[in-house]
């Protein structure tokens, strides 16, 4: 079999013309589908007259950005935003990883009675509306001092992203060669270190995959946010709003905003695209 | 042989687990689970059989009382509620079907290499990337605003009226943004699906004389059909309960208000009305449940293609 | 007519150094069943795909009934290619994968199912017609396989290890099978194999390819009798040939004793060699002592140990069976039969019958 990756070299008889033309029209549809994006990352580096008529007569700066993350007193601050969202993000997945992989263990593994209900009560916790438990959670974090509070957010993030991190995690450990698993078994491996030495390092690729999802679900969460947070005490999401004037006069203010708000998880999934392919392609599928 | 193979034999007199041992890593994510989740709902189901209200909303304070299942029965006959549940049904099937052909469509545009592939895989899944709450400002705001958005801004240059995209077509707009940011997703499950097609299956098809496009329909699609039914799935799971769009754009405008934002308005985005709010939230949860059954079962299909694969 | 050539082609694959295909030059003859066989890494898959349009040619050209296919789509080859691995589309039926090529070219409903039919019939495919290929045998799948590839009635069949997935005793059924079936439909055939005795039974002759370069193309008996080389003749026969090292001057000595054999090339003489049939255990000059012996019950098979220039060295010997010997017996043993002379380039340069 040819050692080449699929569709990389020119095909017999495949003119090259062809494949230039193909090409071509994928940038075109690239180009095309990223433009609002390109767009508002344009207009945040304008004047706000400028934004708002669509022209460009006063020159490009950095002038919105630094309107935008100094705080005025009483309003959501960048600074206090930008930590809140990172440690309830970086929290939450942390404890849905340690959650989660046991959990695909014993779905994957070393296979517990009724797993295929069990799987599929994970699953179908995702088919519960949010809206439908709001009003019970928020009068019991009322009861017990938790709105505004980190916690509350972190809690129910790891309750969102668990159900997909078991699911993902269990396919990538199905594709654990069963040798390997056996000879650890055989040296008389404890689970935690089966995991840590054999399982965990060969799905290392699929679980980072599942981490950067949710990472990218938490940070861009917005109704728990809103709803069980202050004013003044909230994570991205809200902050971005918060830039949102209803005359939409904030135009130029709001793109840079959004932009600060949406680099990270962007840059986060760039760089690991590759990896959430190969992962979505090894496991999540097989 | 992996790790599927494993447990299908040395389940009974395997000297190395009981079913409780093997069930012990499974318990924290799943008494997790049900606490977070399951708990709610049970208050759900108390508050729905009785008429609570905001307090504050009412000149004569009254005390909460019992009422069983009135709640319920004045439900059903609350068209609003219909609306809104078919306003579910249309921006769900809407966005799902119109972002996988989109993202089967680049999937299979990106699928051989050429020069900067990497670099327009890379724009295309941005807008999944971004935040829900941005996107719906992007284009409410730069696309489609009636006053300063791009889009009537060409359609000026072209002579044409413009449109008042939000407030004259709020389904389609939401429709617009849920699908700009789910394609990407269907895109890369559809990649994953495209590269995982065995190679020497192509290459007989190929030998065996068939045209590329018969190669697409007759065995591409087939194999496909595993991931489009997962990608239907997924995506379902997450359009269904559709809100910041909503909230952003049209504010739950007649036509974009769909179930989750419903629910909320009568809830605590306005009505107040806890009681009533929580019966319909049990009403919806029944019918995911049912939805969701339905859906298993396919999700079952795709387990089962595993076991045997 | 549908001869196969193969001029200088050439692959070398981006990023390596050395080419896959070194100038492969080969003519194959209407009808003729060549064999490519060599070890993995000689380049045969690569050479057979070169002719099937799956792999491009960075150099050369290669010919179908005359006709320069070298930038040519596999789909307008008119060739047929049985894989591996099968290759069966999984979601049709046998007679739908059977019909696939044919539905293509647009072939009536008709005429395909009737075309089907026979050959279905002649592999004994007809009761399996409606099923899928995952509820098949490997051996059913394999019948499949080459009954898609008959259908076609193409100018060439090309084949890539065909029956390397069959357990033993199949492999060697169908190997018969095979060869008969080749010659009653009398196409040209280029069937790929690293099994050297798969080469040997199969072919009307046999091109051995080593990390891309063609060492010889020859028939069978020929390339047994005269191999071109050190790697030719170790390659081909089974037990392989004794090799041993000889002085390049002078009378030839065997384990210190005079072998009986003294032509020296002109002091070009530079490794020897001889098959196990040419050891006759009993009679003569060179000691030897038995290690190991395997009987086969129609033959054995003798391995022994010699001092041969200061070192050990070990012979493999046929004799009859039952063998009238016992492991650690001190034994002398002569040559009788064809011994080659190679040359430091590694080719034959004679060959002498004792």
């Amino acid at each position: 079999m040819s050692g080449q990756e699929r569709g990389t070299t020119l095909g017999v008889g495949e003119r090259r013309i062809g494949r230039i033309s193909l090409g071509l029209l994928a940038w075109i549809v690239g180009l095309v589908w990223i433009f609002p994006v390109g767009w508002t990352v344009f207009t945040s580096f304008k004047t706000e007259q400028d934004a708002t008529a669509q022209t460009l007569t006063q020159g490009l700066s950095f002038d919105r950005y630094r309107e935008v993350s100094s705080s005025t007193e009483g309003t959501l601050s960048l600074a206090t935003a930008l930590s809140n969202s990172l440690f309830v993000v970086l929290v939450s997945t942390a404890i849905v990883m340690l959650l989660a992989i046991p959990a695909a263990y014993a779905l994957a593994i070393r296979r517990v009675p009724k797993w295929r209900d069990l799987l599929f009560f994970f699953i179908s916790t995702k088919f519960l509306p949010v809206v439908a438990s709001i009003f019970p959670i928020y009068v019991y974090a009322e009861k017990w001092d938790l709105i505004g509070t980190r916690t509350i957010l972190v809690v129910l993030y790891t309750a969102m992203n668990l159900p997909l991190a078991v699911w993902m995690i269990r396919s990538f450990f199905m594709e654990v060669p069963r040798e390997l698993i056996e000879a650890a078994e055989i040296d008389g491996t404890k689970l935690i270190n089966q995991l840590r030495s054999v399982i965990v390092p060969i799905s290392a690729p699929g679980i980072a995959a599942t981490a950067l999802l949710c990472v990218i679900f938490a940070w861009n969460e917005y109704f728990y946010a809103i709803q069980l947070n202050f004013a003044n005490g909230s994570t991205m999401p809200q902050w971005v709003i918060g830039n949102v004037d209803t005359r939409g006069n904030f135009l130029a203010k709001l793109s840079a905003a959004s932009v600060i708000a949406c680099l990270p998880v962007v840059l986060a999934g760039w760089i690991a695209q590759k990896r959430m392919i190969r992962g979505l392609s090894m496991g999540a599928i097989k | 042989m992996t790790a599927a193979d494993a447990t299908r034999k040395g389940k009974v007199g395997d000297p190395f687990s009981s079913p409780w041992r093997r069930r012990l890593p499974l318990l924290p994510a799943l008494i997790f689970t049900i606490l977070i989740t399951q708990l709610p709902f049970l208050v759900s189901i108390y508050y729905s059989l009785t008429d609570l209200k905001d307090k504050t909303q009412s000149l004569i304070p009254q005390p909460t009382r019992f009422v069983g299942l009135e709640n319920y029965r004045t439900l059903l006959s609350n068209s609003f509620f219909r609306d809104a549940m078919w306003t579910s049904v249309k921006m769900t099937v809407l966005s799902v079907l119109l972002s996988l052909i989109f993202g089967t469509a680049f999937a299979l545009l990106l699928d051989r290499k050429f020069l900067g592939q990497g670099l327009v895989r890379t724009l295309l899944i941005t807008p999944f990337l971004v935040m829900p709450v941005v996107a719906a400002l992007i284009w409410k705001q730069q696309m489609f605003s009636s006053l300063f958005g791009l889009l009537n801004k060409a359609l000026e240059f072209f002579g044409l009226d413009s449109v008042q995209f939000i407030s004259d077509h709020p389904l389609a707009s939401i429709v617009t943004v849920l699908v700009w940011q789910w394609t990407p997703f269907m895109m890369l499950i559809m990649l994953a699906g495209l590269q995982s097609q065995p190679a020497d299956i192509l290459e007989a098809a190929n030998v065996d004389g068939a045209r590329p496009f018969g190669i697409f329909r007759q065995l591409t699609i087939p194999h496909l059909r595993r991931y489009l039914e997962l990608g239907a799935l997924l995506g379902s799971i997450y359009i269904i309960q559709a809100f910041d769009a909503i909230d952003v754009m049209t504010g739950g405008a007649p036509g974009s208000k769909n179930v989750p934002y419903f629910v909320y308005q009568e809830s605590i985005g306005g009505g107040f009305r806890y009681g009533s709010a929580s019966a319909y939230a049990i009403v919806v949860v029944i019918a995911s449940i049912i939805i969701a059954t339905f859906a298993l079962r396919v999700l079952s299909g795709l387990l089962k293609d595993e076991e045997r694969a | 007519m549908a001869s196969v050539q193969y001029d200088a082609a050439t692959r070398l694959y981006p990023g390596t150094s050395q080419p896959a295909v070194n100038e492969l030059s080969l003519t194959i003859a209407d009808g003729e069943m060549l064999v490519l066989v060599g070890p993995s890494g000689s380049g045969k898959s690569t050479a057979l795909r070169m002719l099937a349009g799956l792999e491009p040619l960075d150099a050369g050209r290669i010919l179908i009934a005359d006709r320069d296919v070298s930038a040519v789509r596999p789909r307008d080859r008119d060739i047929a290619m049985v894989f591996q691995n099968y290759a069966l589309y999984p979601q049709l039926d046998v007679a739908a994968n059977m019909g696939f090529a044919l539905k293509q070219q647009g072939v009536p409903k008709e005429e395909r199912m009737q075309r089907v039919r026979d050959v279905a019939k002649l592999l004994d495919l007809e009761p399996y017609l409606d099923r899928k290929p995952r509820n098949l045998s490997g051996g059913q799948r394999q019948r499949v396989a080459m009954g898609r590839a008959i259908v076609r009635r193409p100018q060439v069949y090309l084949m890539d290890e065909p029956l390397s997935n069959l357990d033993a005793k199949l492999r060697v059924q169908t190997r018969t099978e095979l060869v008969e079936l080749q010659s009653r439909l009398a196409v040209t055939t280029v069937y790929v194999t690293h099994d050297q005795v798969e080469a040997m039974t199969m072919g009307d002759r046999v091109a051995v390819l080593r990390e891309g370069i063609l060492q010889q193309c020859d028939t069978p008996s020929a390339l047994y009798h005269t191999p071109a080389n050190r790697f030719v003749a170790g390659f081909i026969g089974s037990p392989a040939m004794n090799q041993l090292h000889a002085s390049a001057t002078g009378p030839l000595l065997i384990g210190g004793a005079d072998a009986g054999i003294s032509d020296d090339l002109g002091g070009e003489r530079a490794m020897i060699g001889f098959r196990p049939e040419a050891v006759v255990i009993g009679t003569g000059p060179i000691a030897a002592r038995i290690r190991v012996i395997e009987d086969l019950g129609s033959e054995a098979f003798v391995h022994l140990v010699i001092q041969h220039e200061g070192e050990d060295h070990r012979l493999v010997a046929k004799a009859a069976a039952p063998f009238a010997g016992a492991v650690g017996d001190n034994v002398q043993i002569g040559l009788r039969g064809e011994v080659h002379l190679f040359d430091a380039s590694d080719a034959r340069r004679a060959t002498i019958t004792v």
